[in-house]
C-alpha cells in the first residue's frame, strides 16, 4: 500500500515495512535508489534528524521475491508559524479585501481558513481566484463605529496556527497609488513642469468620496523631496524647478475626509525647458551664444557662482571670469 | 417645473451643500479633538469598546447608495438634534464631575455643541429650500434617562462622541450625494428621486 507521510524538520523517522515482521529480510529505497543497510535495524528503515533533501518516495521490497511490501511519500516540513495578515480598503465604500503569507515556507500544503466577525454578525470573505492568498467583503454597513475583527488559522499536516486583526471601518481606508501620472516642461518656462495624474481606477466613486493628493519632486542631483498637497485637482504646476535639471515627481493619494495615504505613484522624470542653443560657424557667434546662454542658465538660489569682484558686464548678462569659461566650455559642447 | 428645481435654486441648494460639507469637515475635526481630550480627562481607555447608548443615533447605515435626498436630510436633522440634546447633557454633568476645574473641556464641548446646533440649521435650510416640511421637535422630549453612575456618564459621553464623528464624515458623504447634478437634466436630483 501507498501513502504520504509528514515529518517535521529534524525528526527521528522510522519506517515499518508494512506487516512484514521485524526479522524480515528486506531491502529499503529512496526514489529509486537502495539505501544503505546502516539505515536498518532489522526491516526498519530509520532516519535521523531528517532534512528537506530527505523528502521523497521511499519502497519496501522483500529480500528474495523483490515483491514491493510498502511504498510511501515522505513529505518533510515545518508546522506553520503566526501567518501575517493585512486588511485594506482601496475601493471605499464598496468593501475591503484580506490577504496573507507566511513568514517562513513551511514545505508541505498548508490550508488557510479565514473568519470576519461585524460586531456580532458573522460575514463571508469570498477567496480571489488570483491571488489566491486573498479574499474581499463587501461592507453591508457603511459608517459604523462597530469594529471588525478578521481571524485567519493556518493548517497542515504537521500543526496549525493563527493570527487576528481589528480595525474599524475607516482605518484601513488606503486608496492605489494615481494612475496616469505625466509630466511635462512648459514653453518659454525653464522653471516650470505641469504634472497631472489620474484617480486610481480602482476607487469606485471619486466624485461623492474625493480623493486628495501629495505631489513630491525633486531634481536627480539633490536627495531632498519638495512636498505639495492638495486638495482637489489632478494636475499642479511647479513653479520653482531648477532650470535645465531633470526631475523626479511622485503623487500619492488619500481619501478626503479618513484613512491614510497611498504610496508613491510610478515616477516620473521630466527636465524643464531650456531655450534651444544657437548654431555656430564664427568666434563672433561663439561669444553671442555664450551671452544668450547665461540668460536662459540659471542658477539654483542658493548656488554660489563666483565672487562679486569677478563680475563682468552689468545688468542681466552680468558674468564672472570663471563663469564665463565655464559655460563657453558647455556652450561649444552644442556646436 | 417644481420651485426646488428651479435654476435658483439648484445653485442655492449647491451653496447649502458646500457650505455644509465644509461645516461637518470642521466639526469632525473639533469632536475628534475633542474626543482625545475628553478621554485623557475623564482617565478613560482610548480603545475602550463602549455598547450602543440608548438615545444616541447610529450613524451605521445599510444600503447607504440607495437612499433618497429626503432620507438622507431627515435623518441627519434627527440625528443633530439629538446630539445637540445630549450634548448639553453633557455639559451639565462635565460642570458637575469637575466644576470649575476643567473649564477648558467644558469649553471644547460647549463649542462643539454650538457647530451641532448649527449644523442642524443649515439642515433645516435644506429642508426648507425643497420645500419638504421640517419634522417638528417632541414638545416634551423624550423620557428623561435613569440616572446614570459617574463612570456610566463617562462611558456615554465616549459613545456620543464617537458617534458625532462618525456622523460628521456621513453628513459630509450624504452632502455631496445632494449636491451631485442630477444626469438627465443636470439640475440637482429632486429630494424624493433616489441620487
Amino acid at each position: 500500500d501507498s501513502h504520504t507521510q509528514y515529518e517535521r524538520v529534524g525528526a527521528d523517522v522510522t519506517m515499518k515495512c508494512g506487516s512484514m515482521e521485524w526479522d524480515a529480510a528486506v531491502t529499503w529505497t529512496a526514489n529509486g535508489t537502495d539505501i544503505d543497510e546502516s539505515h536498518l535495524n532489522g526491516s526498519y528503515l530509520i532516519l535521523k534528524n531528517v532534512d528537506l533533501s530527505q523528502s521523497g518516495q521511499y519502497s519496501c521490497y522483500e529480500g528474495s521475491s523483490w515483491h514491493l511490501k510498502y511504498q510511501t511519500y515522505l513529505k518533510v516540513g515545518m508546522p506553520p508559524k503566526e501567518p501575517v495578515l493585512t486588511c485594506r480598503s482601496n475601493n471605499y465604500p464598496k468593501g475591503f479585501y484580506c490577504s496573507w503569507h507566511l513568514p517562513t515556507p513551511t514545505y508541505i500544503p498548508n490550508t488557510f481558513n479565514i473568519s470576519v466577525i461585524h460586531g456580532t454578525k458573522d460575514m463571508v470573505c469570498e477567496k480571489d481566484a488570483v491571488p489566491k492568498n486573498r479574499c474581499h467583503i463587501r461592507y453591508l454597513q457603511l459608517f459604523s463605529t462597530v469594529k471588525y475583527k478578521v481571524t485567519l488559522t493556518v493548517t497542515n499536516a504537521l500543526g496549525k496556527n493563527y493570527t487576528a486583526v481589528t480595525f474599524d471601518e475607516f482605518a484601513i481606508v488606503k486608496p492605489d497609488p494615481p494612475e496616469s501620472v505625466v509630466a511635462k516642461p512648459v514653453p518659454n518656462n525653464p522653471r516650470r513642469l505641469e504634472v497631472s495624474w489620474q484617480n486610481p481606477s480602482s476607487w469606485p466613486d471619486p466624485e461623492s468620496f474625493p480623493l486628495k493628493f501629495f505631489l513630491r519632486y525633486r531634481p536627480l542631483i539633490l536627495d531632498q523631496w519638495q512636498h505639495v498637497e492638495l486638495s482637489d485637482g489632478t494636475s499642479h504646476t511647479i513653479t520653482d524647478a531648477y532650470a535645465g535639471k531633470e526631475y523626479i515627481i511622485q503623487v500619492a493619494a488619500k481619501d478626503n475626509d479618513i484613512g491614510t495615504w497611498s504610496d508613491w505613484s510610478v515616477a516620473v522624470h521630466a527636465t524643464p525647458w531650456t531655450e534651444e542653443p544657437k548654431h555656430l560657424t564664427t568666434e563672433a557667434q561663439i561669444t553671442e551664444t555664450t551671452s544668450a546662454s547665461t540668460s536662459s542658465f540659471m542658477a539654483p538660489p542658493t548656488t554660489k557662482i563666483c565672487d562679486k569682484g569677478a563680475v563682468v558686464g552689468s545688468g542681466a548678462v552680468a558674468v564672472c571670469w570663471t563663469a564665463g569659461l565655464v559655460v563657453a566650455a558647455y556652450s561649444v559642447l552644442f556646436i | 417645473m417644481a420651485a426646488a428645481d428651479s435654476p435658483s435654486a439648484a445653485l442655492r441648494r449647491r451653496d447649502l451643500c458646500s457650505r455644509g460639507i465644509r461645516l461637518a469637515g470642521k466639526m469632525r475635526a473639533d469632536v475628534v479633538d475633542l474626543l482625545d481630550a475628553y478621554v485623557e480627562r475623564q482617565g478613560l481607555d482610548a480603545s475602550a469598546s463602549v455598547a450602543a447608548v440608548e438615545g444616541v443615533p447610529l450613524a451605521a447605515v445599510e444600503r447607504w447608495d440607495e437612499q433618497t435626498g429626503t432620507q438622507r436630510l431627515l435623518e441627519n436633522l434627527a440625528a443633530y438634534r439629538a446630539f445637540r440634546a445630549l450634548l448639553a447633557q453633557m455639559l451639565d454633568e462635565q460642570r458637575e464631575q469637575l466644576g470649575e476645574a476643567d473649564a477648558g473641556l467644558g469649553r471644547a464641548l460647549a463649542a462643539v455643541l454650538l457647530q451641532v446646533s448649527a449644523f442642524a440649521y443649515h439642515l433645516e435650510e435644506l429642508l426648507r429650500l425643497e420645500s419638504r416640511g421640517i419634522p417638528g421637535e417632541e414638545e416634551d422630549g423624550p423620557p428623561p434617562p435613569p440616572r446614570l453612575s459617574i463612570f456610566e456618564q463617562k462611558l456615554r459621553g465616549l459613545g456620543v462622541l464617537r458617534e458625532l464623528a462618525q456622523w460628521a464624515v456621513r453628513s459630509a458623504r450624504d452632502l455631496r450625494q445632494l449636491a451631485k447634478p442630477s444626469p438627465a437634466t443636470g439640475a440637482a436630483p429632486g429630494l424624493a428621486e433616489s441620487p
